[in-house]
């Protein structure tokens, strides 16, 4: 589904990545991992289309060119980025964000876009799978939320939108392991054989809980390093060092 | 100024007023004659010269209406709202309709002959008590709260040209009554001078709500000017929705005169093409224990400008006054201007005042985050220019109005 070949960015131009290659398959779990700095954060910004950045190379997604559409025309057609700091935004409440979005992306596929009680008993539903107190849903975007709560929510959001490519920037981060096991379990629940996942960390703790298929090493703006889930523990041990 | 003279004596003539009427009329007029419109050399019109606005935007300028009026639209009436209602009729009173209230608690008089002794406050108000054609005094008796809200419809039509009119409203309410009070503008004209002012004195124990909207977009330009006299344990609470007119600059005077008593003003101005709104506040901190409180939000689009001026003056009688403003602005084009100047002039000692000012765009890693959800660009920027101006509607105390203001200027929650 998706294919990135010779991806360069830069921003302010500094390079940050510098050739990165990667193929991703429907139902697989992807990590990436790798030390500050070496340009995970820039790979999802790029992949969700954030302005700012200087881009070249190729990014192939179901047969088109990723790097043509505008932010919202990817969300539309699948890709999801859970932050790894979910912004705050006074004013404006989460239950009518989640609508509005939702409707948004089935208005864009030409799908029938829920009404106000269809769209209750979904996040009703999906706000009890994953634990998440109801009553967070009235309050303003992310306002006042604690770290653990604004990761549940992004994840929240991904089991509303069910997206085709879910990128995971760091969501592991500021989590206690409580947190950790609830945002993995909704993570899990997700995996079929049509959505995949980028998952982004620094630890392999997240690993534990969200088995993935292949871990990737990313230093310096490049891929140095592919191979399984035990991958991730040879890491843990040995550290980026040994690699860069 | 020739015309001016020409329809001050029409305006004399038309109205049968007594000979002290008249001699108040006619100092009021000579003190505007004297000063004329305010221009940017008056300290509190610096951002705001109005004399170049009008002269730039009317040509011709009369002060005397002597047409037929024109039908009103009754359609534009608030339905499924029950309410009492004035009707201002291009300057002139239509309707004054109180049937909801018990009427020996609600005095009304529309008696045009007016000589009070009151200060003079500038030139604008001495213009309004010279031409003013129609006047409605209410009295709130003691004990009474009305049952239902009032509008005042101020409404303009198309007949109405190249005219300054005045409107005056002198309210009383007595002590332990209140009132809910919609001021909503409705401008179906083009080009006009519109000078309010309205007086407000509130008793011990009473409570005024004060809600004005000017939503509708249209070419007059607007002077409101509000004062405010607050009494022992008393409550005015102000909501400004400033948007429509071409121009507009409201100005509220406010004076906590005893101990308890407290003034709220919050206020939206949201603006496009060349508008220029201004809000000026001066709360006057009178006696101990008296607070205040202002929040304005503004949104500037194009060549748009906001003013804000908010003074605080604390007395030196006025200890353990609580003071608190805050102006927060959205500029969204390079053009635009926001001009804030904030006054704290504090002679108490043990007092709690402070002042914030901010002005910026909006956050480009908001909009990046609500369209990675699927939102467009332009639907990103609405919700978060919506839930900026939300904080201001939220601050309406009564849920009814605050309801029905939301659907008249279209914010949502």
């Amino acid at each position: 589904m998706l294919q990135i070949k010779d991806l360069e960015a830069k921003i302010d131009n500094k390079e940050i990545l510098k050739g990165l290659n990667l193929e991703i398959k429907p139902g697989e779990v992807h990590a990436i991992m790798g030390p500050n700095g070496s340009g995970k954060s820039t790979l999802s910004n790029v992949l969700s289309g954030k302005k700012g950045y200087t881009v070249s190379g190729d990014v192939t997604y179901f047969n088109e060119n990723l790097l043509d559409l505008e932010i919202e025309e990817r969300a539309h057609k699948g890709i999801f980025l859970a932050f790894q700091y979910p912004l705050e935004i006074p004013g404006v409440n989460t239950n009518i964000f989640l609508k509005t979005s939702l409707n948004a992306i089935k208005k864009a596929r030409g799908e029938k876009e829920l009404d106000a009680i269809e769209f209750l008993k979904l996040v009703k539903q999906k706000a009890s799978e994953l634990k998440f107190d109801e009553k967070i849903l009235s309050r303003q975007l992310n306002v006042g939320f604690s770290g653990g709560e604004k990761k549940k929510n992004e994840i929240l959001q991904m089991s509303i939108l069910n997206p085709k490519l879910s990128i995971l920037d760091e969501t592991d981060s500021g989590l206690d392991i409580d947190a950790l096991k609830i945002v993995s379990e909704g993570v899990n629940a997700l995996r079929s054989k049509e959505s995949s996942f980028l998952i982004i960390t620094h630890y392999q703790r997240l690993l534990e809980y969200i088995k993935p298929d292949f871990v990737h090493v990313l230093i310096n703006g490049k891929i140095v390093k592919s191979g399984g889930s035990e991958l991730a523990l040879e890491l843990e041990h040995n550290g980026y060092e040994s690699l860069s | 100024m020739e015309q001016l003279k020409v329809d001050f004596d029409k305006v004399i003539e038309s109205l049968k007023l007594s000979e002290e009427s008249i001699n108040f009329r006619k100092k009021n007029f000579n003190q505007f004659v004297e000063n004329g419109f305010p221009n940017k050399r008056v300290e509190d019109w610096k951002f705001s010269d109005l004399n170049q606005i009008i002269s730039s935007n009317i040509e011709n300028l009369h002060f005397h209406t002597d047409f037929e009026l024109g039908e009103i639209d009754e359609t534009t009436f608030i339905d499924k709202f029950e309410h009492n209602k004035i009707i201002f009729h291009n300057g002139i009173i239509s309707k004054v309709d109180f049937s909801f209230e018990d009427e020996t608690k609600v005095l009304i008089t529309r008696d045009l002959n007016q000589n009070e002794n009151s200060k003079e406050v500038n030139s604008l108000v001495s213009l309004n008590n010279a031409l003013i054609a129609s006047y409605i005094g209410i009295t709130v008796k003691e004990n009474y709260s009305l049952t239902k809200p009032l509008i005042i419809y101020n409404i303009t039509t198309k007949e109405l040209k190249s005219t300054a009119i005045n409107l005056k409203t002198d309210i009383v309410i007595e002590k332990n009554s209140s009132l809910k009070l919609i001021n909503l503008f409705d401008d179906n004209s083009e080009n006009n001078f519109i000078n309010i002012v309205q007086n407000f004195d509130i008793s011990q124990d009473a409570i005024l709500k004060n809600y004005k909207i000017d939503h509708k977009k249209n070419s007059n330009i607007k002077y409101s000017y509000n004062n405010i006299n607050l009494e022992r344990n008393s409550i005015s609470e102000n909501f400004i929705f400033s948007t429509g007119s071409k121009f507009m600059k409201n100005e509220i005077n406010c004076n906590l005169n005893d101990e308890y008593s407290s003034a709220f003003i919050n206020g939206i101005i949201n603006l496009k093409d060349s508008q220029h709104h201004e809000i000026k506040t001066n709360i006057n901190h009178l006696a101990e224990n008296t607070k205040s409180y202002q929040l304005i939000k503004s949104v500037l689009n194009d060549n748009a400008k906001g003013v804000y001026q908010g003074k605080i003056y604390v007395d030196s009688k006025a200890q353990k006054t609580n003071g608190y403003q805050l102006s927060k602005a959205l500029l969204l084009s390079e053009n635009t201007e926001f001009d804030g100047k904030p006054e704290l002039e504090i002679y108490a000692d043990d007092v709690k005042c402070s002042h914030g000012a901010t002005s910026g765009s909006l956050d480009e890693d908001a909009i990046f985050y609500l369209m990675s959800r699927g939102l467009s660009n332009q639907q990103s920027k609405e919700l978060l220019i919506n839930g900026f101006l939300l904080d201001a509607v939220e601050k309406i105390t009564d849920i009814e109005i605050k309801d029905l203001i939301k659907n008249i200027i279209g914010i949502t929650e």
